[in-house]
């Protein structure tokens, strides 16, 4: 924009406008998010159990979209901080203003031991990039307590988790992630 | 951090408009201190310019010169402005049908208070010291002198 | 065109600032229409919504919202981004192609959490308004200058008040033909729904009238016959007396007034107009939604509980 107006004329017909359209938000943490943020401070994933399906939702929403039946703190269960890489990609930052990435990395969708679905954008590290693969067994690599800060919508983890490592364990078999695949 | 504190942010999205021929000749016009209005093919005058006929939805080309003067058809008064309204003063909301114009411009007319302002007031724009072809390059529209 | 009918209604009504998520609030509002109905869920053949994701601040928050839905295997579905009596209108056309007989329309908002003096400038003309952050309620002024100016009320005032934000969801279940007579005793039938708009910038209107409302209220067949109840999406009492000269309503007793939720009103009023036929208390009723700054765009649903 700033190039548009410094190059042109100054008397040339007016082309473009600029509109900068800002607007303030309050959010709300809503209360399922809210449990679900207590528990990972205390270094806990928790998540809802829908009574009809039996489906775990790690984190928990409130209900169960497939049955569309309420779920609440009776259903409440604890999944595990490790699982497997169900699907992943490689990012190289653009250094854009803001950026703060310096270097490739790589983002996974993770399947936890107990949970019916994948949580999505997790950050995996101590591992090299070509070695990355469906099936790979991981564990999380918790953020100290001072810095757990949950998500205020209840996706993902936040900032509780810095990050998944492999554990060292063969590979889950495809049975344990086809259904889970995009 | 309490996970039950609100949490606030600030959307930002920052547009760059075409403008086209008519919308970018009247903020042109703004620009270089020229009202610029649209005519229809029925003769009605359209200011600011609109692109097409509100009545019939016909495409409008033909533009014309208006005001710089004009006659305030209706208005509103803001005791408290907002942080982003054009005038941190109480100002008034007016429309004002410039001069050659069959229809009204909406913006801020600068006036002492409530009883300052009625309908049927001639005003006239103040210009933007700073104008880059945009609205606000009319300050604010103020109670014509004499 | 084919008989169609609203068979139930549910609302939050308006709702202080909601804790929950908007899907979260939805959630028991669609159920509690479906109950009503006694249709199963999987009978549903087109869902429409209606939302607005700058209210909550969250992107394709209306993509979420049909977790509420029971969207799973695949529904047939679209969402419009206004008030839910324009979803529902779309829901009326879809029946109308005749191979669908059941449809649940929807809407939600949450305007605690955002400014809604400055969210609302989004829908004025980008070009010449929207830049001058011309908020709602003063654009509102504007319309009660112009009412009073022309005499159509008493009162003169300087400044206009926007009302307070709420929070909210409703949902109505439509239903086509015999399906309609089979689940409900007294089905709220659909005799004509339209919608019009009038010019976008608002400087081009005569804002002492309302076009648009007294062409939808026209085609939506208001004239036909007495109205017994008009639920009306009017935020203050100057839009009110210009939709009942508008509507020919003006002589009217029972007139049911007020805009909020934000894109929840509209709806919430035709499903109130639908009720009062299902509970017997009137015959023929109106309902209308408001979109827009100074009732720019207005849609007209008449009901009548005879088939």
């Amino acid at each position: 924009m700033a190039e548009d107006t410094a190059t042109e004329d100054p008397g040339a017909p007016v082309r473009f406008m600029p509109q900068l359209i800002g607007l303030d938000y309050t959010i709300k943490t809503n209360p399922v998010a809210a449990a679900f943020g207590a528990a990972l401070a205390d270094g806990r994933i928790t998540g809802h159990r829908c009574p009809s399906c039996q489906r775990v939702y790690a984190p928990p929403k409130g209900f169960c979209p497939i049955c569309v039946v309420p779920t609440g703190e009776a259903d409440l269960v604890e999944v595990a901080d490790r699982g497997l890489v169900t699907s992943w990609t490689v990012l190289t930052p653009i250094q854009y203003a803001g950026q703060k990435e310096r270097e490739d990395y790589a983002l996974a969708s993770i399947l936890l031991d107990g949970a019916d679905g994948t949580i999505g954008q997790q950050r995996l590290v101590d591992v090299p990039l070509d070695e990355i693969r469906m099936g790979l067994r991981v564990e999380a690599v918790w953020a100290p307590p001072d810095e757990r800060v949950a998500d205020d919508r209840g996706y993902g983890l936040g900032s509780a988790v810095s990050g998944w490592r492999p554990t060292g364990e063969p590979d889950a078999p495809p049975s344990a992630y086809q259904e889970h695949t995009l | 951090m309490p996970s039950d504190t609100d949490t606030t942010f600030t959307m930002e999205l920052m547009y760059r408009r075409s403008l086209g021929p008519v919308v970018g000749a009247f903020l042109t016009g703004l620009r270089d201190q020229r009202l610029l209005a649209s005519r229809t093919a029925e003769g009605r005058v359209i200011c600011p310019a609109l692109e097409y006929d509100p009545d019939s939805g016909d495409a409008v080309d033909d533009l014309v010169e208006v005001g710089p003067g004009g006659v305030v058809t209706g208005w509103t008064w803001v005791p408290e402005p907002l942080r982003k309204h054009p005038s941190d003063r109480p100002f008034a909301w007016a429309l004002v049908q410039l001069d050659g114009a069959d229809t009204a411009l909406v913006h801020a007319l600068a006036a002492d208070g409530p009883d300052a302002v009625r309908t049927g007031m001639r005003v006239v724009p103040r210009w933007a010291d700073e104008r880059t072809g945009h609205i606000t390059d009319i300050a604010c529209f103020v109670p014509e002198e004499g | 065109m084919r008989d169609v009918a609203i068979v139930s209604f549910a609302t939050t009504g308006p709702l202080p600032a909601v804790d929950d998520t908007e899907t979260q609030m939805l959630f028991p509002v669609i159920s509690e229409a479906i109950e009503r109905s006694g249709i199963p869920r999987a009978d549903i053949g087109f869902t429409c919504s209606g939302s607005a994701d700058y209210l909550a601040g969250t992107p394709f928050a209306f993509v979420g919202n049909l977790e509420a839905v029971g969207a799973w295997p695949p529904i047939s579905e679209s969402h419009v981004d206004m008030d839910g009596a324009w979803a529902m209108y779309e829901a009326w056309v879809r029946l109308q192609h005749g191979d669908v007989d059941v449809a649940l329309a929807f809407s939600s908002g949450i305007s605690s959490r955002s400014d809604l003096r400055e969210v609302l400038c989004l829908q004025n003309d980008p070009y010449y308004l929207m830049p001058l952050w011309a908020d709602h309620g003063s654009l509102a002024g504007l319309q009660a200058r112009a009412v009073a100016e022309a005499g159509l009320v008493d009162e003169v005032v300087d400044t206009v008040a926007a009302p307070p934000a709420s929070d909210g969801a409703a949902a109505v279940i439509m239903v086509a033909g015999d399906r309609a007579r089979e689940v409900c005793e007294r089905p709220a039938w659909i005799r004509g729904i339209e919608h019009r708009s009038d010019p976008h910038y608002i400087g081009v209107r005569d804002l002492a009238d309302v076009p648009s409302a007294q062409v939808a209220a026209a085609a939506a067949g208001v004239g036909g016959g007495p109205i017994d109840l008009a639920e009306l999406s009017a935020a203050h009492p100057h839009e009110e007396v210009l939709l009942r000269r508008a509507m020919g309503l003006a002589d009217l007793v029972e007139v049911n007034a007020g805009a909020d939720p934000l894109m929840v009103a509209g709806l919430a009023h035709i499903g109130a107009a639908a009720t009062a036929i299902h509970e017997g208390r009137a015959g023929r009723t109106l309902g209308h939604a408001a979109s827009g700054p100074c009732l720019q765009q207005n849609l007209v649903c008449v009901m009548e509980g005879t088939p």
